[in-house]
Order: C-alpha cells, then sequence, then structure tokens
C-alpha cells in the first residue's frame, strides 16, 4: 500500500477586515507542503477567501468568529485537500441563493461568492440552519501528472 | 492584517497604465477606482490595468473594477487588462468582467493594440 502522509490545520479566526487572507495563505502554505501545484493553490485561497467573505458578510453571527479546518493528504497518485470553513450564524437557503445568482459571464456586482466557490473547487457542500450556522465543505484533488 | 494595495500609474500620449500591486478587496477596488475617476476626469478614455503584481482578488473587488468599465464605457472609452495569473483570469470570467473589458497576456500586446 502506498503510504499516505496527512497534514490537519485548525485555525478560529475573529471576522475582522481582510482575515480571509490569513485563512488563504495557512491553507496556501499546507498545500504547498503537500505538494500541489501553484493552479490548485490559487484556486483553492480564492475559494475560501470568498467562504470567509461570506461568513463575515452575511452570516450575522454573535461570537464574530470563522472555524476553519484544513485536512491534507498526499498519496502515490495525487494529493487531496479538504477545507471546511463554519460560522456559527443565523444559516442561508442555498437553493435561493442559487435562483439568484446571474448567468455565467454575466457582469453582476455582487452575489458571486458561492459561484467562485463551487468554480474553483473539485466539490462544494453546504451543511445550513436556521440559526444553527453554516459549514461549507471544499475539496480540492489533484492527481500526480 | 491589512493588505494594501499599492497602485502606480504611468501616463502616456494616448492614455494610462495602471499597475497594481497587492489584494484587489474593497479597499483595494476603491483605490484603483478614484486614480481611475481622476484619469477620466482628466480626459483619459484608454486605461490598461497591469495586475502583474496583483495575485489574488475577491469579489467584491471585482465588482468595483466592473463599475470602474461601466463608468468609462459611459464616457465612451475602453478599458483592458492584462498580466492576469490564470486564476484571476478565471475569475474574471465567471464575474462577466471578461465581456466588457479585453484581457491581453503582456502588456506590449495590449499597448500595441490600444495604441498606448
Amino acid at each position: 500500500m502506498t503510504p499516505t502522509a496527512e497534514r490537519q490545520m485548525d485555525l478560529t479566526l475573529p471576522m475582522v477586515e481582510d482575515i480571509e487572507i490569513a485563512a488563504a495563505r495557512a491553507l496556501g502554505n499546507l498545500a504547498r507542503e503537500l505538494g500541489m501545484s501553484q493552479k490548485s493553490i490559487d484556486e483553492m485561497m480564492h475559494a475560501v477567501i470568498e467562504a470567509c467573505i461570506n461568513a463575515r458578510e452575511h452570516s450575522g453571527c454573535a461570537d464574530n468568529r470563522i472555524y476553519l479546518r484544513f485536512i491534507g493528504s498526499a498519496q502515490g497518485d495525487g494529493s487531496r485537500i479538504d477545507v471546511w470553513v463554519t460560522d456559527h450564524g443565523k444559516g442561508f437557503d442555498p437553493d435561493e441563493a442559487r435562483s439568484r445568482r446571474p448567468a455565467p459571464g454575466e457582469a453582476h456586482k455582487r452575489g458571486r461568492g458561492l459561484q467562485l466557490i463551487e468554480a474553483h473547487m473539485d466539490e462544494v457542500d453546504i451543511s445550513t440552519h436556521r440559526n444553527g450556522g453554516t459549514t461549507i465543505h471544499m475539496v480540492k484533488h489533484e492527481k500526480k501528472s | 492584517m491589512t493588505e494594501e494595495l499599492k497602485v502606480a500609474v504611468d501616463r502616456k500620449s494616448n492614455g494610462a497604465i495602471l499597475y497594481t500591486r497587492g489584494y484587489i478587496n474593497n479597499v483595494g477596488g476603491e483605490e484603483i477606482a478614484n486614480r481611475a475617476y481622476e484619469l477620466m476626469d482628466e480626459g483619459v478614455r484608454t486605461l490598461l490595468l497591469n495586475l502583474r503584481e496583483t495575485k489574488i482578488v475577491n469579489s467584491i473587488g471585482i465588482s468595483i473594477l466592473i463599475e470602474i468599465i461601466e463608468k468609462m464605457m459611459e464616457k465612451g472609452g475602453r478599458i483592458a487588462f492584462c498580466c492576469l495569473t490564470p486564476v484571476i483570469h478565471k475569475t474574471f470570467q465567471i464575474m462577466g468582467l471578461a465581456n466588457y473589458a479585453k484581457i491581453y497576456d503582456s502588456e506590449e500586446a495590449a499597448a500595441a493594440e490600444l495604441a498606448l
């Protein structure tokens, strides 16, 4: 069996201006340790930035914290990073949010965060509950070429 | 934590090139907008944004770039971008910005076509 290298990082960040950059840099560092390509790293960094901004701008949480977990694993045939971005806010309806989304390529000033996350990551799953918080789970895979 | 964006302007005979360095978020987008609107007020109608030293953007910053493009289009001018990372290029396409502003691989190619 091919050995697996696994890295885990947990962060609790205050909802302050530009904190998404701290999250993105931490994720980028973990991805670099796993040997992922710059393209995958950049895509993940942009996705986690949008997830943190959504939490900061829309969650309405009382604790003003964003909770992040990154788990990365590298095997012989490639690597994978799972990212969870959680807030303890009011939750939202993902289907309703998607219904307000402009068509891809249509110029629109706001409401693109979730669309960008889905475009930059391979898998995205949203768990959200009215007044029970939101967790966005995102996955990036990379096969060794 | 701050990630202040720096903007440098190079005036040309037929327009201007704006060089950005750093994160284009709401604050960075407003900084670009301020410089772009100053140039528009001075009569500049061709602007090239060179993002060679910008590696990260967010959706709020891009929404401000779209506002700048709209204002320039109202004045009959044009805005173009060059030297984007592949992920920023992809993000611009998703956000619709690429439909209203040309994107060039290099400053030389942009300057030649825009006659800057």
